[in-house]
């Protein structure tokens, strides 16, 4: 590798009284694939802002090619060949695939007609050219978040981009889509193409990454080679060693809490990508945590939304009990009836209310328990709110800011305490700690052991194999809608990826 | 304050332009505003209706050139945006700000009718403009002048009977705004004035809200409906003009009446100067006669006014249309 | 634990004070009262006088201004609770126009006695508001258009009722007479000081404030605006508190054609045409976000009075319409930046 495509030093960005950045140095060399790791507030973001032009630096120069630059806004970085792809993809759902590649740059005919077949060739070149099998003429709104993703990135390098910027792009796709999207990347790399690659998961790193640079407090906290050890990048990204990432496992299951013994939800009208339950046989005991596996599209989310009735609408046949008790679940009333709470992987698309306060967002399971008579009682929600700053660390420790306002991590421990306020018996979670940096993380999985350990049933999906192999006492593996396998904690990673893809191990 | 003792229930008596004193006779010969001087400086509010109808603006016109006549005069104008409560407020405002004389057109009698009172009962002299509120002029307002809208139809009807349609045959009405009271009056006056002749037949009715783009649509689908038809009787100038390009886009050639004769390009004294309609019938403003009733009371002090002014309609048709429009 | 901040790179907000809140937020929580001052002070400014007297400050002139509103004011109070929801209810002029006519033919034509005739046209707003909610949540059918047609049916309505004509309400004793006490609405009690309109007005908006700021009511409707999904999940009866909002606007529209009818001594079906867009400005203005979630009582009634006191102090100095217009729509344009801003400090809108 040669000369440093992009270099920038001694960035310094205040916002207000805040300094988000403090002096930092950051290089890039083209064909490499550099990874930027750092915890919400980092500063992370900030340095992709700066480089991609949405601010301009207070201190600190950026250089490409040896030569000073200044972005005034994103247009100005694009033109000089830095593409950034945001986590919230800027593709219009409604368009196809081709519309979306040629947005405001559209192949024109004379007289002013769009040129669509040549659009949708020329998509096509451009797709084949990574070797992507994409529809020119599909919706996006149609296409899986992985495929989403490698729309998004044809259409970054479409802008002749000699630097990518990529923020989180793993963050929603599955184990196989992830592969594939490194497959891209590195492809990219060998034609001479600096990447920018930002992520929370630690564990993708070496196999990707040609070089690591944490983020602690505005600063660079080391930069290393991407097969140091793990414990090393915790010790960088939090700044002192963390104990085990997953607490230890307490044999404390109980007696059977859910039981589903060849469950299916049949839909009351078929819909194709919903991949209903089939014939699903799990079981959850108090004091239990068990995973769900599998690909995407394997029917993980859609158990739990069955289970809770608020995905389609259908009805449950095959046995579905609770405690021992055969239970109808066919809504969300019926659902917390029987003691089932249920967090949800989008938090900010149906978890909270963002503009609102932590408090009110905290009670919101609860209302009716803080309003005896009808009437809010203020002590009574003050105490709940109380309780649930007990449960969870949650920063900062104001129940009166908006929601929205906190980290992705402080988000997801208020949801998880919003439920947990409830006093449930089963907690239905689907992707726990998506987008969640590593130290609350470590808090989140603390806290769910403690409250299994005082009999609260578990059943977490969830997309990132190392989480369900060290926090859960058992994983089902579900492929089509059905339980395929079944394996305890602590399962070899690759032995639960070949269930989940229907291979031999 | 001054209160005229007997009140005497007024038939309209009509002459061409200017109204018969016919009040009654009062004990003291106060003046009905005790500040009236020959020099003084006066401010007349008028409260407006609604100002987005065409005729409002030409009343509003009207009233303008003709207080620029006084130079003591100052007038304030107020809209009541086709709304009572609005109306209401600004009445109220304009008690407050002691205004002189109040005219007003209401744009419903009884929704009005409080807020007239408060402003007798504030010492202001009430000229009611064109539409009247509910009680006696000369007790419950000073004063009303206007034109008659049901005998503005009626003769509009009588013309119809007489003139339009001697040997009989179908005719249609186009109504104002439903419910409101000039719209009531005119489709009633219209009705009783082709009595006169029985082979004379409405046969549709329909309301076009006074606007034209309804008129337009509600007149097709008429001819539609029924393609005999002969004589339109459009209760304002603007859905005369609607009415117009119906007929032209049916292909019919339908004698159309209109109603206000409101000057200017867009007006009806033109669209029959042009032959495009047979007539209309002039709603006249009364802008003048009430600056004029206003010198009286503010200026000569006087003691007493006449209680109903009505000023009559002028049948415009091809005949006086073209002499009217250099006016 | 680690030292989580907000992060500053999604927004240039302010990290995470523990106590200190956003100026700017603050302006925009009382915006219709920083508002309503401001127009009172440009009032006072601006006001004619008259031997000395400050007219705009005159107890008569004040009176005016406070009953002049009180029939949108009812209607905003009760649009306030659909706003939050993130809802829009077009119907309420049309409802108002109904229920006086309503009011005037069960009372004039109907012979029916004054509370009877009151319970009747309320039960029939909440009856029309419920409905639309009904057919709005069970067919997901967005308010707008749902109120949208709930307006051109209420208007049909009242014409059927009132046959095309207006009805005038004559009070006396017997057949055809309503009851004196009724024109009530139109006066001005405690030594001729205080519209008995705006009683109505203060006391229905008393009661919407208790209502929303301290049941379990009104914490579902905030819930429902803030995140419909999440208050699902969270077991909020999210369809009964969508049906109950509309039924509540409803329920104010056909108060304020009851006051309307009082006030008036009339019921037309043209009554409170274009009422249902002053209302939704005036919520606007009063902070409650058009996205739901956020917004206040105390807000609207203020931002309620604050156009009623500027449409009189322009009037007062023989202010054109067209001025009058153009001042409102600042007014509005200025209320939705602000809130803007505040939603592009949290790092929530664009």
């Amino acid at each position: 590798m040669t000369a440093p495509l992009l270099v920038m030093t001694g960035a310094v960005k205040r916002f207000g009284g805040v300094q988000a950045l403090r002096g930092v140095d950051f290089d890039l060399k083209a064909g490499e694939i550099h990874a930027l790791l750092g915890e919400n507030g980092a500063g992370k973001s900030t340095l992709m802002n700066l480089l991609s032009g949405v601010y301009t630096p207070d201190e600190g120069t950026i250089e490409i090619d040896g030569k000073p630059v200044r972005f005034n806004n994103p247009r100005e970085a694009q033109a000089a060949g830095i593409a950034t792809i945001f986590q919230e993809l800027d593709l219009v759902p409604s368009l196809d695939v081709a519309a979306n590649l040629f947005l405001g740059r559209e192949l024109m005919r004379p007289g002013g007609f769009l040129d669509v077949p040549a659009m949708r060739r020329e998509a096509k070149k451009r797709l084949e050219a990574i070797e992507i099998a994409i529809d020119p003429a599909a919706m996006v709104a149609d296409l899986s978040i992985g495929q989403r993703q490698v729309v998004a990135i044809v259409k970054a390098l479409s802008y002749a981009s000699r630097v990518l910027i990529m923020d989180e792009p793993t963050a929603a796709l599955t184990v196989g889509e992830v592969e594939r999207l490194f497959d891209i990347m590195r492809k990219l790399a060998a034609t001479g193409v600096g990447i920018v690659y930002i992520s929370h998961r630690l564990e993708e790193v070496p196999g990707i990454a040609d070089r690591v640079t944490v983020m602690r407090d505005g600063r660079v906290a080391g930069i290393t080679e991407p097969h140091a050890p793990q414990a090393e990048l915790v010790r960088l990204l939090v700044g002192r060693p963390l104990d085990e990432l997953y607490p230890a496992r307490i044999k404390a299951a109980g007696k059977p809490l859910l039981s589903l013994k060849n469950a299916s939800f049949k839909l009351a009208r078929d819909s194709a990508g919903w991949q209903a339950p089939q014939g699903v046989s799990v079981d959850v005991h108090e004091g239990e945590i068990v995973g769900l596996a599998g690909i995407m599209g394997a029917g993980r989310t859609e158990l739990l939304s069955a289970l809770y009735g608020t995905g389609l609408s259908g009805r449950w046949e095959g046995e579905v009990a609770i405690s021992g008790k055969p239970v109808k679940l066919d809504s969300i009333s019926a659902a917390r009836h029987a003691g089932i709470a249920f967090v949800t992987d989008d938090r900010r698309g149906s978890g909270l209310m963002l503009r609102m306060a932590v408090g009110l967002n905290l009670v919101m399971s609860v209302i009716s328990r803080i309003s005896p008579n009808w009437l809010v009682s203020p002590h009574r929600q003050a105490e709940a709110v109380k309780e649930s700053f007990g449960q969870f660390d949650i920063r900062p420790k104001n129940p009166d800011i908006a929601v929205g306002a906190l980290s992705g991590g402080n988000q997801q421990k208020v949801v998880l305490a919003k439920e947990i306020l409830g006093n449930p018996r089963l907690l239905l979670l689907d992707e726990p700690t998506r987008g969640v940096d590593v130290g609350a993380k470590g808090e989140i999985y603390a806290r769910l052991r403690a409250l299994a350990a005082q009999g609260l049933g578990i059943l977490v999906a969830s997309s990132e194999m190392p989480e369900l192999i060290g926090l859960c006492d058992r994983i089902v593996v579900l492929r089509q809608g059905r339980n395929v396998a079944e394996f305890m904690g602590g399962v070899d990673e690759h032995t639960v990826l070949a269930a989940a893809n229907g291979r031999e191990a | 304050m001054k209160t005229i003792k007997r009140a005497s229930t007024l038939k309209a008596v009509l002459l061409a332009g200017a109204g018969l004193c016919i009040a009654g006779s009062a004990y003291a010969a106060e003046p009905l505003v005790k500040a009236c001087a020959k020099d003084g400086q006066f401010i007349i509010g008028f409260s407006q209706a609604n100002n987005a109808e065409p005729y409002r603006q030409h009343v509003n016109d009207e009233l303008e050139a003709a207080v620029k006549e006084v130079p003591g005069f100052t007038l304030q104008i107020a809209d009541g945006a086709g709304n009572v409560n609005t109306q209401t407020s600004q009445v109220d405002n304009f008690i407050t700000q002691k205004v002189d004389i109040l005219l007003i057109s209401p744009f419903e009698a009884a929704p009005l009718t409080p807020a007239v009172k408060r402003a007798m009962d504030a010492g202001i002299p009430v000229i009611e403009l064109d539409r009247k509120t509910v009680g006696d002029p000369g007790k419950d307002y000073t004063a009303f002048i206007g034109g008659d809208n049901f005998k503005i139809a009626e003769e509009a009807g009588k013309y119809t009977a007489k003139t339009l349609l001697p040997d009989g045959g179908e005719a249609a009405v186009l109504q104002g705004l439903p419910s409101s009271t000039p719209a009531v009056e005119r489709l009633n006056g219209f009705k009783e004035g082709v009595k006169g002749n029985p082979k004379v037949q409405i046969v549709a009715e329909q309301a076009a809200d006074w606007v034209p783009d309804k008129a337009q649509v509600a007149f097709a689908a008429m001819l539609q409906a029924h393609p005999d038809i002969k004589v339109l009787y459009a209760s304002n100038d603007m859905m005369a003009a609607g009415a117009l390009l119906a007929a032209k886009g049916a292909g019919k050639d339908v004698k159309i009446i209109g109603t206000d004769g409101l000057p200017g390009p867009a007006g009806g004294i033109e669209a029959v100067a042009k032959g495009d309609w047979v007539a209309t019938f002039t709603y006249p403003t009364g802008a003048k006669e009430a600056i004029e009733m206003s010198k009286k009371i503010l200026l000569d002090c006087a003691t007493e006014v006449d209680k109903t002014v009505t000023v009559e309609t002028t049948a415009i048709t091809a005949e006086n249309a073209k002499q009217l429009m250099g006016k | 634990m680690s030292d989580d901040k907000i992060s500053p790179a999604s927004a240039p907000a302010p990290a995470a004070p523990q106590k200190h809140r956003d100026p700017l937020a603050l302006i925009v929580r009382f915006q219709s009262l920083i508002g309503l001052v401001l127009v009172a002070i440009g009032g006072i400014i601006f006001s004619p006088r008259r031997h000395g007297e400050i007219l705009f400050l005159n107890p008569d002139n004040i009176a005016n201004i406070v009953r002049a509103v009180s029939e949108t004011g009812i209607i905003a109070i009760g649009m306030t609770f659909v706003i939050i929801t993130a809802g829009i209810d077009l119907s309420v002029g049309a409802v108002l126009g109904l229920s006086s006519v309503v009011t005037a033919s069960m009372m004039i034509s109907g012979g029916f006695g004054l509370i009877p005739t009151i319970l009747a046209v309320l039960a029939l707003g909440i009856v029309f508001g419920a409905i639309q909610g009904t057919i709005s949540t069970r067919f997901r059918l967005e308010p707008f258009i749902v109120t949208l047609a709930g307006l051109q049916a209420a208007r049909g309505l009242a014409l059927v009722v009132s046959g095309n004509q207006y009805i005038n309400i004559s009070y006396g004793d017997g057949p055809g007479l309503a009851p004196p006490v009724f024109a009530v609405l139109g006066e001005r009690l405690f030594n001729n000081t205080v519209p008995v309109a705006t009683l109505v007005f203060v006391v229905f908006a008393a009661v919407a404030t208790i209502v929303l700021n301290t049941t379990r009511f009104g914490r579902y409707v905030f819930a429902v605006g803030g995140n419909e999904r999440a208050a699902r999940i969270s077991g909020v009866p999210v369809s009964m508190v969508k049906i109950a909002v509309y039924a509540i606007t409803g329920f104010a529209a056909a108060l304020a054609g009851i006051v309307h009818a009082g006030q008036f001594n009339f019921g037309s079906a043209n009554d409170g045409m274009g009422y249902e867009l002053t209302a939704i400005a005036a919520v606007v203005i009063g902070g409650t976000s058009l996205f739901g979630g956020a917004g206040s009582m105390v807000g609207t009634v203020a931002g309620t009075i604050m156009l009623g006191a500027l449409a009189n102090i322009l009037q007062l100095n023989n202010i054109t319409p067209a001025m009058q217009l153009l001042a409102t729509a600042a007014i509005i344009v200025l209320a939705a930046v602000l809130q803007s801003l505040v939603r592009r400090r949290e790092g929530l809108g664009r």
